[in-house]
């Protein structure tokens, strides 16, 4: 799917939280939202999901804004986990999965397309789990079954809010390089910048809710641009292996050198 | 360009077996026709209870009779036994129980808290303060009108207090109709305190423990009609009720209006459960109690909850309120002592059973 974030603006409590973005997230890769804490990642990810109208600029799915857009339909073309999503309702990992089929289910509760679950479920290499109780999964499982709650939306595009939160190093390689592989249009929040440096194809760095970077993250996750956003001095090297960039940090840079 | 996900074509045929803490779910329709041939026993069954003796079978036929079969008469005298006082009251008591567990259960979905109960919002004490000014100010209304009215108003100002200076969330809507719940509790009893006397006393009582004892044709009608209708739709709502079990940005990227979802489906709610309250008072614990006994043989989804707690409360309520009007006979209990005297073992028992995993 074409995703054009033009000039997209939000406000909150009168501040605007994203100023002004202009991006295209490249069709059918993983695109990393990078930034430090409060520089509008999860908002930008609302906006270009339709949930949040925009306050200046528009997000163009198709050519087609996408608050616009009805929202059964916009339900069917774009997927959003946010970020901690927890439930205290005892459902199944099926149950959980099959409310990815909301949109497109009738008045009485019919889908249209009964094997979706499965596929999703296979998909995320969760058939396993699926008459697993939803509460008794681990972190790394119930990522995997968000995901594939996502994947029975069938998404043109997908939204991750920080998708590896709470998770230990191996589900962490696990679900991105799964992610990935699904070939769908991708946008994840991240806050690991060495793993959207040896997953993404391309990354958008935004900080205090402008857009400051944005390319593939070789050319972007530079020593400069680090201590200008995140504050933190660091070297950059290369990945002995994959020949990707693997950032060292070195510490918290002086605040004299933080042009913020 | 356009891609969608890319996920094998076929399902695979054999489903794995169930692992560690899994869960089996019994077939809806299973469910749902136990259910039903079970309020067909137990409507046929408290007919024939009561000082005359009836068999199940000249119940049958009276109301084959009624409904213009033929079927040989039954005597006059059970005839009117029969299609006059006691089968008005057990359809009344039917539609009253599945309408209030129908709402309850829904209720607690829209409000996220185990302990809601269709009077939440108010619509209870807004009822019986509708009732009591029939009851001792002799206003001229007919009691359910009364009734109706008392609780839509209290609705109207629990639902724009908790709208004013924001969206309707669901504390602000509990919170809310705690405000007017209390306000109308207090006028109910001072104009309880003002003017009672003798025998009304006890006329109010009854009216506000909850008690079909007087029902009619007419409250079947007004109990039925109200279910049907809104039930119907209650129904139709239940996989976008669904959609909030992972709270509402989750639903509302599943495609939901999540403010407008919650402001119809608690109006409705109310309505039906204004219309319950109107012909019978308001009985507590069948809102509260049903959705969870329910839940736990169907599961917390809506579209599997819904069809079943709705018959289970008829079935629910009919049996109490047999109780009610034969286990001190001939003097009756408002079948509201006898829901609480039932509902709250099954509680304690469902709060043991269940221990932390649901209700945290």
């Amino acid at each position: 799917m074409d995703v054009t974030i033009a000039a997209v603006g939000a406000r909150l409590g009168g501040r605007w939280v994203v100023d002004g973005v202009d991006a295209t997230p490249p069709a059918d890769v993983l695109t990393g939202l990078l930034g430090p804490n409060g520089a509008g990642k999860t908002t930008l990810l609302r906006l270009v999901a339709g949930l949040l109208p925009p306050g200046a600029g528009a997000v163009l799915v198709d050519g087609a804004p996408v608050h616009e857009l009805p929202r059964r339909e916009r339900a069917r073309r774009v997927a959003l986990l946010e970020q901690e999503s927890s439930s205290s309702v005892p459902l199944t990992v099926r149950e959980v999965v099959a409310l990815g089929r909301t949109p497109y289910r009738s008045l009485w509760g019919t889908d249209p397309d009964e094997a979706a679950v499965d596929r999703a479920l296979a998909a995320a290499s969760a058939l396993a789990l699926a008459e697993r109780a939803w509460a008794s999964l681990s972190g790394g499982e119930r990522q995997r079954v968000h995901i594939a709650r996502a994947l029975a939306q069938e998404p043109e595009l997908l939204l991750l809010d920080e998708p590896t939160n709470h998770l230990d190093v191996a589900a962490q390689l696990a679900l991105l390089g799964f992610v990935r592989s699904l070939g769908t249009t991708t946008v994840a929040a991240l806050h690991d910048l060495n793993l959207a440096a040896a997953y993404c194809e391309h990354v958008l760095v935004l900080s205090a809710g402008r857009l400051v970077a944005a390319g593939h993250p070789g050319d972007v996750l530079r020593p400069a641009l680090v201590r200008d956003v995140w504050g933190v001095d660091c070297d950059v090297l290369e990945h002995p292996r994959t020949g990707r960039p693997v950032i060292a940090f070195h510490d918290v840079a002086a605040p004299a050198d933080v042009r913020a | 360009m356009t891609t969608g996900v890319r996920t094998p074509a076929r399902a695979p045929a054999v489903r794995p077996a169930p692992a560690a803490g899994a869960r089996r779910r019994v077939p809806l329709a299973v469910l749902v026709g136990g259910g039903v041939l079970a309020v067909v026993v137990t409507v046929l069954v408290c007919v024939t209870v009561g000082p005359a003796h009836l068999g199940v079978g000249e119940v049958a036929r009276s109301i084959a009779h009624h409904l213009g079969l033929d079927v040989a008469p039954v005597p006059r005298l059970h005839d009117a036994i029969v299609w006059e006082l006691r089968l008005p009251r057990v359809l009344t008591a039917a539609a009253v129980g599945a309408g209030l567990a129908l709402s309850g259960a829904v209720m607690q979905s829209l409000t996220r808290n185990p302990l809601a109960d269709p009077y939440l919002l108010g619509l209870s004490s807004g009822a019986s303060l509708g009732a009591v000014a029939v009851l001792l100010l002799g206003v001229t209304l007919l009691l359910p009108v009364a009734a109706f009215a008392g609780a839509l108003l209290a609705l109207t100002a629990t639902l724009t207090l908790a709208r004013t200076g924001g969206t309707l969330t669901p504390s602000r809507a509990v919170l809310a109709g705690l405000a007017v719940s209390q306000l109308c509790a207090a006028g109910t009893s001072f104009v309880v305190f003002w003017t009672a006397k003798g025998d009304s006393y006890q006329e109010i009582l009854s009216w506000i423990l909850g008690s079909v004892a007087g029902a009619t044709w007419q409250s079947v009608a007004i109990a039925g009609v109200a279910l049907v209708a809104v039930g119907t739709v209650l129904l139709t709502s239940a996989v976008r009720l669904d959609a909030f079990a992972f709270g509402d940005t989750a639903a509302a990227a599943l495609g939901i209006d999540v403010d407008r979802t919650r402001w119809t489906l608690m109006t409705l709610v109310a309505l039906l459960t204004g219309a319950m309250v109107a012909v019978s008072g308001a009985i507590g614990f069948v809102g509260l109690v049903l959705p969870h006994a329910v839940s736990a043989l169907t599961g917390p989804l809506h579209r599997r909850l819904l069809p079943v707690v709705a018959l289970a409360g008829a079935v629910f309520l009919t049996w109490a309120d047999t109780l009610a009007r034969t286990l001190f006979a001939p003097r009756e209990l408002p079948v509201g002592i006898v829901t609480a005297l039932v509902g709250v073992p099954v509680f304690v028992v469902l709060l043991r059973r269940r221990g932390g995993s649901a209700w945290t």
